[in-house]
């Protein structure tokens, strides 16, 4: 069954664009679900696009040995069939970069979404070989990590000792009564970075981000923040959760 | 494949003005989709798009077949696809909110540039089967991707003692409740004595649809609870 999509027939061709379109589908159906970025459209597009430049790939090198083959006894062979496929790589690349972005406090939103697709095209790029094996397997993994996986790293990462916080305050010497709440409670302090410097002519509060290890006899974050909260000379503190 | 493009598989003059001509009639199938949703790339660029795919890999087998140059014809098409990675995403813009805008853009021409890219290199077959599938992508599977899941919403809790957040915090726990960002901002000083000393944003996302009042009376009824209301 599998081996008759080995041959590169139209049948064949249509097929692998569906199951290059299907299987993608569903991942993106689930990113729209979400309300992500790149949605059923953009996969199921990319997923195309890459099944196609592999195909283009084989039939180029078929013609070669058909239709062109009078060029080829002159000349002689020279032809990588994997190129094109190759190009999708940097290319779902460096479209992946366009939706990875800086949003508040440092922090990076877009990186699932281009990683996601980047997965996807290289997904297109089995199907488009007819490598089915691959793609049902590869399907089923990228499936259960992108739609599947979210709130178990966000759960482990809310288990961590490690936490970063956002902090805000009104003078400098605020940010030393803040790292001595922090020593007090056992926690070590990794980084301070001062976002925003405080300022008497400005209504906006300084800020800072500290990154810090919680105590092992305390670990819990929802503590830590309340802990900093109680503090007379803090605005706000907000955990930033990547 | 067909037969009936077989006396199109060379580089002819016949068969050069066909490519051509099939790359951008597929090109201005794809961005009349576009146009119409009045999205940045149109038509215009769609076809300018395939129709350069095309030649970069139609010259590729002419240089190879009719010239008898060594050479690996697929170099050059190849490159068209790193290429529009880049334009791709210039289109993509970064809103005011902090969302990313024109992504889906970025993809279809992408994927235009590949079906230029095959129909240069003569599979018509599959340039015009991709072009059906991304005209049946665009229009026909809209309404799959507007299931979208119950949104998230902030919620804005005042209270005296962290015991009381934290309650608050196993609550939304135990209802199934993401809690998605928490600030916790001080209040003291704000307002008379008894006014409470904090409040807390909490950004909640519910993996079913909740009744969001019901979910604020509850909290409100807590002990050592002051206030919740939806912001």
């Amino acid at each position: 069954m599998i081996t008759l999509l080995h041959e590169f027939t139209l049948t064949t061709v249509l097929v692998r664009l569906l199951l290059a379109v299907a299987s993608a589908g569903v991942i993106g159906m689930d990113r729209s679900y979400k309300k992500r970025e790149a949605g059923l459209h953009t996969y199921m597009l990319i997923s195309l696009g890459a099944a196609m430049t592999i195909m283009i790939g084989i039939y180029e090198y078929e013609m070669l040995l058909t239709q062109w083959a009078d060029a080829v006894a002159v000349v002689g062979m020279k032809y990588d069939v994997s190129r094109f496929g190759a190009q999708v790589l940097s290319g779902i690349g460096f479209l992946g970069a366009g939706t990875i972005i800086t949003v508040a406090h440092q922090q990076k939103a877009g990186l699932t979404t281009a990683t996601g697709l980047f997965a996807t095209a290289c997904m297109g790029m089995a199907a488009g070989a007819g490598y089915v094996e691959c793609v049902a397997i590869a399907f089923v993994l990228i499936f259960v990590v992108v739609a599947m996986m979210q709130p178990l790293e966000t759960g482990f990462k809310r288990r961590l000792r490690n936490i970063t916080m956002c902090v805000e305050y009104r003078s400098v010497e605020d940010l030393a009564v803040v790292t001595e709440a922090i020593n007090r409670c056992g926690a070590q302090i990794f980084d301070i970075e001062v976002e925003r410097a405080a300022s008497k002519n400005e209504k906006k509060p300084a800020s800072a981000i500290f990154t810090i290890q919680l105590a092992k006899s305390n670990p819990s974050h929802s503590d830590m923040l309340s802990t900093i909260a109680e503090l007379p000379c803090v605005e706000s503190v907000q955990e930033l959760i990547a | 494949m067909l037969a009936l493009f077989d006396p199109l598989r060379r580089i002819t003059l016949v068969s050069t003005a066909f490519r051509l001509f099939l790359a951008c009639l597929c090109g201005a199938a794809i961005g009349l989709e576009r146009s119409a949703k009045n999205r940045p790339a149109g038509f215009r660029t769609h076809m300018l798009v395939c129709l350069g795919a095309a030649i970069s890999t139609m010259t590729g087998i002419y240089m190879f077949t009719e010239r008898h140059l060594l050479m690996d014809i697929s170099r050059m098409g190849a490159q068209v696809i790193t290429g529009l990675g880049f334009i791709g995403a210039g289109t993509i813009i970064v809103t005011k909110k902090n969302t990313v805008k024109g992504l889906t853009t970025a993809a279809g021409l992408w994927t235009c540039g590949i079906i230029g890219l095959a129909i240069g290199s003569g599979f018509y077959e599959g340039g015009i089967l991709a072009t059906a599938f991304v005209l049946f992508i665009e229009t026909g599977f809209g309404f799959l991707g507007k299931f979208r899941r119950p949104p998230e919403f902030r919620i804005l809790v005042h209270y005296e003692k962290k015991q009381a957040l934290d309650q608050v915090m196993r609550f939304c726990k135990d209802n199934r409740i993401v809690i998605n960002n928490l600030r916790i901002r001080s209040d003291a000083g704000a307002g008379s004595e008894d006014a409470s000393l904090y409040s807390a944003e909490i950004a909640l996302h519910p993996t079913k649809s909740v009744d969001r009042t019901l979910l604020l009376d509850r909290i409100v009824n807590m002990a050592g609870i002051d206030e919740a209301e939806e912001i």
